[in-house]
């Protein structure tokens, strides 16, 4: 892979580039141990040391609410309203690469989502090599450590002043190569990134759950009919959907109408909904296919462990630990479901 | 090419007529004003939106018509957008996305007889396939009907079925589970039919349409009779919000109501607990 050298002295004169033809978000402090990712500003202190980003890049691509068509009452017309928006999204954690080509797929399955695609094919992703890993955090148990493809250039950082920048398609290279004088990496300095790369892996390791991530399928499956212990798990569950909002790979949505107040116009929008809310599966008339929050909480670790993985061959979940941290009664983790299932199957045998 | 085309913008169409079938179900007539036919196949749906309320799935009632662009819905008044679809004068313009979704298999039912078990509104979508086959008689084997109805007053298009019922080419049975003082014929739940129909199981399918809690004891029932499961089909109400297989709102289990369905073969979803 071709790979450069850039100086962080380099990087303000390339953001400053950058910024002229897109919108730039990096990682960035915005309270003691959160971290976002926030517009591009000069002088502004990136966070190349952060260890999560308290929001799901999701944003970027299905914001939490969008519009989807413009209507008018009068003479019954309807026009697509889709964005375009022109985004860089610097330092991103290989999990979080996982979890947008993931959407990629599902978003592209069946007929592709216009609206996620439009965004996502004005994205430029510049993918970051973790420093420092979430105390809630297993990416390393489901494969999600590192990424091969997603990014556009892929940056490690090789020495405090140094990154080594492996590119990842050819816009990604002409980016680059808007800055001054890029060397190209030497071998040394690849392994070097090689190193860094595999040290943060072993560190990651040892937050993983210690088996296999291709044996939850088989597991969840198994267990999907254990009520007693999705119930026990679910017991304390406000079924608030807070982790449906932080996960990067929860993608379900709502569509609501709202006119102005001339009844002339209107807007129709998706807005981000949740497996866990208690009317998700309502029909007409009242009849809820998944009443209990312990049916939901179900539902939704069948579609992490199994569902989406019937689909495209990997869990549908990337192990950032966003749930285990926004879950208020601390019940929402996925590695300690996977691994509590593989134990309870395991003492079965 | 892509960038401006949204699946998501409604075609309009035209409401043409109301029919009041019972208190709370109105059968609509639209016309779309494309002048185009809506070409869809019996058992898959459309999404209707009435601008400034939202929009809502329902199944087509009428069989396809590819002489003209006209289509029709049976509506329970229930909810936001079927209140607002029963509150529209003829002349009002609706929109309209699809049709969506899987279909009852026509050609595999040619040279075949058919059974089928519609529970309440579940006739509103069996409605579709029956008059597809009455239209293409022909091509088809003997043709039994099962209705069931919770009260009498809830039974909808009762004139055409007291028409199909005097066809000799269609058995037609009925029963209401509550009946009331006036009521003449059958009394129970739809599966007290059952003993009196004969059927052929070497030939027959089944399309069976009404409340969850129907299927299990409808299977059972086909069963005994000795129709194999790949020969009963099943269409199945979900919340479908885009249709696309996206919202997540339609999940069985791992699959789509919407894309993957509403029409199943049962061996499709037999191993779903969340199906019924």
């Amino acid at each position: 892979m071709v790979a450069y050298i850039v100086y962080l002295q380099q990087i303000p004169e390339l953001l400053r580039k950058w910024s002229s033809s897109h919108d730039v978000y990096v990682p960035t402090r915005v309270e003691d141990h959160f971290y976002e990712f926030r517009p591009w500003q000069e002088k502004m202190h990136i966070a190349w040391d952060y260890d999560l980003a308290y929001s799901p890049l999701k944003v970027f691509f299905m914001p939490p609410r969008e519009d989807l068509i413009h209507f008018d009452l009068h003479n019954y017309t309807a026009s697509p309203v889709i964005k375009k928006t022109r985004q860089l999204l610097f330092g991103v954690h290989p999990y979080d690469i996982k979890a947008i080509n993931q959407l990629d797929q599902l978003m592209g399955m069946d007929g592709i989502d216009v609206n996620y695609q439009n965004l996502r094919d004005n994205t430029v992703i510049f993918g970051l090599e973790p420093a420092r890993l979430a105390e809630t955090a297993f990416w390393a148990g489901v494969d999600a450590a590192r990424v091969d493809f997603g990014f556009d250039l892929f940056w490690t950082r090789i020495s405090p002043g140094a990154f080594l920048v492996r590119v990842g398609s050819a816009q990604g290279e002409e980016m680059l190569k808007m800055g001054s004088s890029m060397t190209s990496a030497t071998a040394a300095e690849k392994e070097a990134a090689r190193r860094i790369h595999l040290r943060t892996a072993a560190r990651a390791d040892k937050q993983s759950f210690g088996f296999t991530w291709t044996q939850v399928p088989e597991f969840m499956n198994k267990f999907y009919s254990r009520k007693l212990y999705w119930r026990e798990k679910a017991k304390t569950c406000l079924s608030c959907g807070s982790c449906n909002l932080v996960c990067p790979t929860c993608y379900c949505f709502d569509i609501q109408d709202e006119t102005d107040d001339h009844l002339k116009t209107g807007k129709r929008y998706r807005q981000w909904d949740g497996c866990m809310l208690e009317g998700f599966a309502r029909i007409a008339g009242g009849l809820n296919f998944r009443p209990n929050a312990w049916e939901r909480y179900r539902h939704r670790y069948m579609r992490k462990g199994k569902y989406i993985y019937d689909r495209i061959g990997e869990l549908g979940c990337v192990g950032c630990g966003r749930c285990v941290k926004a879950c208020t009664a601390k019940i929402a983790n996925p590695r300690e479901v996977f691994r509590e299932i593989r134990e309870a199957i395991k003492n079965e045998v | 090419m892509k960038s401006d085309f949204s699946p998501y913008v409604p075609r309009p169409a035209t409401l043409v007529a109301k029919n009041t079938l019972s208190e709370y179900v109105t059968l609509f007539e639209f016309a779309q004003d494309s002048g185009k036919t809506l070409a869809h196949r019996p058992g898959q749906f459309i999404q209707v939106s009435v601008y400034g309320v939202g929009e809502a799935p329902f199944s087509v009632s009428s069989p396809p018509q590819s002489d003209h662009h006209h289509f029709e819905l049976a509506v329970r008044r229930t909810g936001s957008v079927t209140n607002a679809l029963h509150n529209l004068q003829t002349g009002s313009k609706v929109g309209i996305r699809g049709p969506y979704g899987s279909y009852f298999p026509m050609q595999k039912f040619v040279g075949q007889d058919l059974l089928f078990v519609a529970g309440g509104l579940g006739y509103i979508p069996i409605r579709s396939v029956l008059y597809y086959m009455l239209r293409h008689r022909e091509e088809y084997g003997d043709i039994i009907l099962l209705v069931g109805t919770r009260h009498p007053g809830e039974r909808i298009f009762t004139d055409q079925l007291e028409e199909i019922s005097r066809r000799s080419d269609v058995h037609v049975l009925e029963t209401v589970d509550m009946p009331d003082e006036n009521w003449q014929g059958n009394v129970g739940v739809i599966t007290t039919l059952f003993p009196k129909i004969r059927i052929n199981p070497e030939n027959t399918n089944v399309a069976m349409i009404g409340p969850p809690v129907m299927y299990r004891f409808v299977i059972d029932e086909c069963a005994k009779l000795g129709i194999p499961q790949e020969r009963i089909y099943v269409s199945l109400e979900r919340r479908m919000k885009c249709g696309l297989g996206k919202c997540g709102h339609c999940q069985i289990n791992g699959i789509n109501c919407c894309t993957d369905g509403p029409v199943f073969c049962y061996t499709k979803i037999a191993n779903l607990p969340e199906a019924f």
